[in-house]
């Protein structure tokens, strides 16, 4: 289980985030929905202290931690039950993908190489790509190597795998095939937190959807709940801006 | 103006010039170690932003690079001496191999700092995050996934420097160090055939300074292997859309490499 307490986020002058409290139940799915600049992506990076918390409480698993006396130890530890699946993919691109899922194993989590070797292997097949083990980043497609960026993080087995808007940097046509591998593996019951502008993916997928804007959590609940009948006025105003299309059926 | 000229010098002089082929490669690697050396010791203050450090690591490439080597060799052989004699250390009869390298050391150091944080900076900070997403240390993230790739970036750069150092060890005879450029100064005094000298002198250096730059290139593809071919061609292309040829060199010769 995941426990976000208070976390509160400045830039400069700019308040990002305010105190925001968040849980997510183990093997829940939460999609975190906003317009941009509503801090959504600061809250995802706070979870893995990419961003550092100006205050407040993180709680993964059996570990907790007070984001203003946090120690070096304190945030490996806390990054150790997290991953994270990037906007840009970040895979390391002097590495193939077999390289890219095993590194973490071998470095971090220091498992045998063949034992490593063998679930990055299984890891690659169940995201399509048993045939692209040697290749290099470079050589892959944006869909491809998302997907390697998914099987990386599903490699360290996470308390919570965090997407950092996932497809949004991809090809519209290659959007499915990364969105059909995260389905996947939301119906495991492995636990997710997921910034995304799919609408279509949040209603199928999430457990709860959480809508912020201006640095709060404005409203969440069920997609139903929350894409059907919206309470605040600031959800309703950005749902209408951004499926236009759902209100005028033909 | 000396003896009328005759091709057959250059030939006899070739071997001659060889045999003091060691000093000036001793030169060179002794430089190069230091220099690495010192150039890891300057870019670090300056890539991690340590206060009082990276100041003078300001002062140290302001200093190399904003002043010609062969002022450094003097400086450094007869001011050197001057400034440790009050703490008793006793230098006059140090070899002058000691200050050759160290100058040239400490000059490559500058350029090699340069470099290193250039290269350092050009990896995209998104895979650092990825490694320390995936709970790895600094350490590990700089090891394993940046420094790797550094070292691709690096070698263009770090080939100009190489073969700047060679051509610049030709100094070192004016501190009566014997290496190649000292050998053919006596060789034209004593047979007054200095054209010839200084042929075969250019020869040496441009087949020496060739096959670094080859050796270099072929350690370069294979340390960028892992980019796929098609974007070294793209990237080809975007330098000659620049504009002129000048706006493509201008990009390309940057001194020894390190004045990014």
């Amino acid at each position: 289980m995941i426990e976000l307490k208070n976390i509160s986020k400045s830039f400069w002058r700019h308040e990002v985030l305010r105190n925001i409290n968040l849980n997510v139940e183990t093997g829940e799915v939460v999609v975190i929905l906003g317009p941009s600049g509503s801090g959504k992506t600061t809250l995802l990076r706070c979870v893995n202290y990419l961003e550092k918390p100006a205050g407040g409480e993180i709680a993964v698993g059996d570990f907790r931690m007070d984001c203003a006396r946090a120690k070096r130890g304190d945030v490996l530890r806390l990054r150790r039950k997290t991953a994270m699946v990037f906007q840009q993919y970040n895979l390391f691109r002097h590495k193939t993908a077999l390289e890219n899922v095993m590194e973490a194993l071998l470095v971090v989590k220091k498992l045998p190489p063949k034992e490593a070797r063998g679930r990055s292997v299984s890891l690659l097949e169940k995201v399509g790509l048993g045939d692209k083990l040697d290749a290099y980043p470079s050589r892959l497609s944006g869909g491809q190597q998302q997907r390697v960026g998914i099987a990386r993080a599903l490699a360290l087995e996470p308390e919570v795998i965090l997407f950092d808007e996932p497809t949004s940097a991809l090809d519209p046509e290659l959007v499915g095939e990364v969105l059909e591998v995260i389905r996947n593996i939301a119906r495991e019951g492995i636990t997710m937190i997921v910034v995304t502008h799919e609408m279509g993916f949040a209603r199928d997928v999430a457990n709860r959807v959480v809508f912020m804007d201006g640095g709060v959590v404005v409203e969440e609940g069920t997609p139903d709940e929350v894409f059907q009948r919206p309470r605040e006025e600031r959800t309703k105003q950005f749902l209408r801006r951004i499926t236009p299309e759902a209100n005028y059926s033909i | 103006m000396g003896a009328s000229f005759d091709i057959g010098y250059v030939f006899s002089f070739l071997p001659k010039l060889l045999d003091t082929l060691g000093v000036t490669l001793l030169i060179v690697a002794g430089s190069l170690l230091t220099g690495i050396v010192a150039g890891f010791l300057v870019a670090l203050p300056r890539m991690y932003k340590i206060p009082v450090l990276r100041a003078l690591s300001g002062v140290y490439l302001s200093f190399f690079r904003g002043t010609p080597i062969l002022i450094q060799l003097f400086l450094f052989y007869y001011g050197l001496p001057e400034l440790l004699k009050p703490l008793g250390f006793d230098l006059s009869r140090a070899p002058v191999m000691l200050f050759v390298i160290l100058a040239y050391g400490l000059h490559t150091g500058a350029y090699a700092a340069e470099m290193i944080r250039a290269s350092v900076e050009a990896v995209d900070r998104g895979q650092v995050e990825a490694a320390y997403a995936a709970g790895m240390t600094p350490y590990q993230a700089l090891s394993r996934i940046v420094l790797p790739q550094a070292l691709g970036i690096a070698v263009p750069v770090f080939s100009n420097l190489v073969i700047a150092l060679l051509k610049d060890t030709s100094l070192a005879f004016t501190l009566g160090v014997m290496e190649m450029t000292g050998k053919a100064q006596t060789l034209g005094t004593l047979t007054q055939h200095f054209v010839e000298t200084y042929i075969a002198l250019a020869l040496i250096y441009l087949v020496i300074s060739f096959t670094l730059e080859k050796v270099l290139l072929a350690a370069e593809r294979r340390l960028n292997r892992h980019e796929a071919r098609e974007e070294r061609v793209v990237r080809r292309f975007a330098l000659g859309k620049r504009g002129s040829y000048r706006a493509a060199l201008a990009d390309i010769e940057t001194g020894k490499g390190g004045g990014i």
